[in-house]
């Protein structure tokens, strides 16, 4: 009777079952978010410190993109480090915390009711951030490779769990006022130890191990990446330093200069990746994804000139609403429609055709969704993009009502094929 | 990259049914590709040993690609038990992807 073996330990990869969950919350999540700015569109037009806004911005910071990066994370954390996750458990306590905290938050922050649920919300996703971290560590810790790509993550995880933190302490500040300031002065501190820290950190970590990967590019530099580090790093405690103890308008432009030339490498980084790649065709998935670094170009000119009135004195709200809009509907957005179907097919594929594979044809992953369901997503998405951004700057709400119909129509499809792909059954061919 | 054997004749016979195990990300054949580091016949025994990597160390899909593999070469030659080995010494580098993987990439 012929038989096989393999050295399972070199493959063995994290279960479809502990990403799946994460998965499928996140697409959940841009729906809800994109309904509550549908029925919310006109708080757009005032004060960025509102409730509504903070309920649309959280949902679309922790269920959408913290939760899809959760879960991709949990995937490709074996590529990063080379070692098997540590700990399933982990993972799965990471999921029920996170899920259960998200919407009190939410919840909190709609109605604005500061009080139990906004305060056990925080809890629940700081315990979510902390079974990340630690199962991230203990997976690291027994990695024999160094690279700059699990440094960059690991890192980024770090700032997470820094500004949930900060964000508990937040949610408490509006009941036990134990901060010196109201919450809205360390709302900037917050915000950008969570864009900056957390988001642009594992994208470019994340991007540049994936790029040249799906790309198949000859190109490789590390030590460039190892400047990117250091330069966002040193913005951001730089940033950190200033907002807490120093307080000086003009030394904001250092941590502006150092992560602009920051980006500015990210992109050479990319476009040298681009060039040198073997594979001509390049798929719809990477298409988006190579897109949202240049989508990166609006919250950056929003918030220069945000800064720029900043020192003229007076601050036009609508400059931080479309710098904030532009970062989770805009460049996060981009980035997870392209990844979401670069990946999930292939978990899909492994769960139901892995048993498969060499005993007959069995069809392509990219096969399992629908690519007119992806493109009808693509254009929706970003005509309600261009529009509601135009909303904000215009402030006319009818625009943004019209826009935020674009985008949860966007959400629907995004969610269509999700779905397709999660119930997929075996198709014999 | 040229694959190491002890049976020229056998082992074309085997690359011709691996080059239909294909990698469904990259869309070349685990052959094509570079994957195939050594395929030995052991006659006594009737076992076949393959040498093979993955283009990265826990890919997704590195548990799916060594399985159809080892299938295929079942399925080609019943009389023997496959034997798959991974390795990553050497790591897999796109230069070991043949004239034909390159040709088709750079279509």
């Amino acid at each position: 009777m012929p038989s096989s073996n393999t050295n399972e330990s070199l493959i063995k990869n994290t279960s479809y079952k502990v990403v799946l969950p994460f998965y499928i919350y996140a697409a959940l999540a841009l729906l809800v978010a994109c309904t509550l700015l549908a029925i919310s569109s006109d708080v757009f037009t005032q004060h960025y410190f509102h409730p509504k806004t903070l309920a649309i911005t959280h949902t679309m910071a922790l269920g959408w993109a913290t939760m899809m990066i959760l879960g991709a994370g949990h995937q490709l954390m074996p590529v990063l480090i080379e070692r098997r996750l540590f700990s399933n458990g982990l993972a799965y306590l990471s999921f029920i915390f996170a899920a259960t905290g998200i919407p009190l938050l939410v919840y909190a922050f709609y109605t604005f009711n500061m009080n139990w649920p906004a305060q056990y919300g925080a809890i629940f996703i700081n315990s979510a951030i902390l079974c990340y971290l630690v199962n991230f560590a203990i997976s690291l810790s027994k990695s024999k490779l160094e690279n700059v790509h699990a440094v960059f993550a690991f890192t980024a995880t770090l700032w997470l769990l820094l500004t949930t933190l900060v964000g508990l302490l937040l949610v408490y500040n509006f009941t036990l006022n134990i901060l010196s300031e109201g919450s809205l002065h360390y709302l900037s501190l917050h915000a950008h130890m969570g864009i900056i820290g957390w988001l642009l950190l594992m994208v470019i970590g994340v991007g540049s191990r994936l790029l040249p990967m799906f790309l198949i590019s000859k190109y490789n530099q590390p030590i460039l990446l190892w400047y990117i580090y250091a330069l966002i790093n040193f913005g951001l405690l730089f940033f950190v330093i200033n907002q807490i103890f120093l307080h000086q308008i003009v030394l904001y432009l250092v941590p502006v200069a150092t992560i602009l030339l920051a980006l500015i490498l990210f992109a050479r980084y990319c476009l040298a990746a681009y060039r040198q790649r073997i594979r001509r065709q390049i798929d719809e998935q990477v298409k988006i994804s190579l897109f949202s670094v240049l989508l990166m170009s609006v919250p950056l000119i929003s918030f220069i000139i945000a800064i720029r009135e900043l020192f003229n004195g007076k601050q036009d709200t609508k400059h931080v609403l479309l710098y904030g809009f532009s970062i989770f509907f805009g460049w996060i957005t981009a980035i997870i429609f392209g990844m979401t179907f670069k990946t999930l097919p292939f978990i899909i594929w492994n769960k139901v055709y892995s048993f498969k594979a060499g005993m007959g044809k069995t069809p392509n992953p990219k096969e399992l969704f629908s690519s007119k369901i992806f493109t009808a997503m693509v254009i929706t998405y970003f005509a309600g993009f261009i529009l509601f951004s135009a909303g904000i700057y215009l402030m006319e709400v009818i625009v943004l009502q019209l826009a935020a119909l674009l985008l949860v129509a966007t959400a629907i499809l995004y969610n269509w094929n999700v779905f397709v792909l999660v119930f997929h059954k075996h198709r014999k061919e | 990259m040229n694959v190491i054997t002890n049976d020229n004749f056998k082992c074309s016979i085997a690359l011709v049914v691996l080059r239909d195990v294909i990698d469904p990300e990259i869309c070349l054949s685990v052959v094509d590709l570079g994957l195939i580091y050594q395929v030995d016949f052991d006659e006594e025994y009737r076992n076949i040993f393959v040498r093979m990597t993955l283009t990265t160390q826990f890919c997704p899909m590195g548990d799916s690609i060594v399985c159809a593999v080892t299938h295929a070469l079942e399925n080609s030659f019943p009389e023997y038990t496959v034997r798959t080995t991974l390795t990553f010494t050497p790591p897999w580098k796109n230069t070991m992807i043949s004239e034909i993987g390159q040709e088709y990439l750079n279509k």
